[in-house]
């Protein structure tokens, strides 16, 4: 079988590249891929530990089933906050939405 | 050391991570949507390797039927089908932090003794016996409720923010 150090590296390349992502992105739409990206990793993290330590494995998925109702609402108002800013200002590059800047 | 569930594996970590890279770099942000769909799907085929498949079916229902097509749909809306887009000041500030960050992650990883064999036999009908979990007072059922609420939350202030003024 697969040892579970490769599922907890390929989780943690997943995660690092959508840090990456988060960090060097001027776009509000792909900041939030990259955001998914990381929640994703997190929960193979879950997933896996759940498979290989845990009898039954119940406690793992249930902690990724509210990952997943987490991930779905800041999904869904990340991007009504997006389509709201392209409204009002007719950009979604965050360098251009510096109202608050001093 | 290559057994037929290990290259299955590096199949399935290649298709997600190489995805996931094409995603950062790609020069449209609509072929980002698309790689990133590709990407769920790596990691959906994990799941189906971890004997879990009902995540399978979450990722596959709620992650790309769900927050990838509402991605694509955000896109559309804000008009940036075609836009090259463009990346900050300093990307290798970036790769350099994310690289350190991956570096250290990596090196505690190598310092634990995982287990290279499941160490607990593979579920059986498990699904009837979380749903149970997720409402019994002495499991899950606070932050079940609160989840509820949580959703019924963003759907009212998502109406309230997408109306018209």
């Amino acid at each position: 079988m697969i040892p579970l150090s490769w599922y907890l590296m390929l989780a943690a390349a997943l995660f690092c590249v959508g840090l990456y992502g988060m960090l060097a992105e001027r776009h509000l739409i792909t900041m939030l891929m990259s955001l998914e990206l990381m929640l994703n990793a997190v929960i193979l993290n879950m997933v896996a530990f759940a498979r290989y330590l845990e009898p039954q494995a119940l406690h793992g998925k249930t902690f990724a089933l509210f990952i997943y109702a987490l991930a779905a609402a800041d999904a869904v108002l990340g991007l009504a906050l997006t389509v709201l800013v392209w409204r009002n200002r007719d950009t979604v590059a965050i360098d251009k939405i510096n109202t608050l800047k001093g | 050391m290559f057994t037929v569930p290990r290259l299955l594996f590096l199949c399935f970590a290649f298709i997600a991570l190489g995805s996931a890279v094409r995603m950062v770099v790609a020069h449209q942000v609509f072929h980002a949507a698309f790689w990133l769909i590709l990407s769920f799907f790596g990691i959906a085929a994990l799941y189906v390797m971890l004997e879990a498949p009902f995540m399978t079916g979450l990722q596959l229902f709620l992650y790309i039927g769900g927050v990838a097509v509402l991605n694509i749909m955000a896109i559309m809306v804000t008009r940036q089908m075609m836009h090259p887009r463009r990346t900050a000041n300093d990307p290798l500030t970036a790769a350099l932090m994310a690289f350190s960050t991956f570096s250290f992650i990596l090196w505690m990883i190598l310092q634990l003794p995982f287990p290279n064999e499941p160490q607990v036999p593979a579920p059986v009908g498990n699904l009837p016996v979380i749903g149970e979990l997720l409402v019994d007072v002495n499991g899950y059922a606070l932050p079940f409720e609160l989840v509820s609420l949580l959703l019924f939350v963003v759907l009212l202030s998502v109406l309230y923010l997408a109306k018209e003024r």
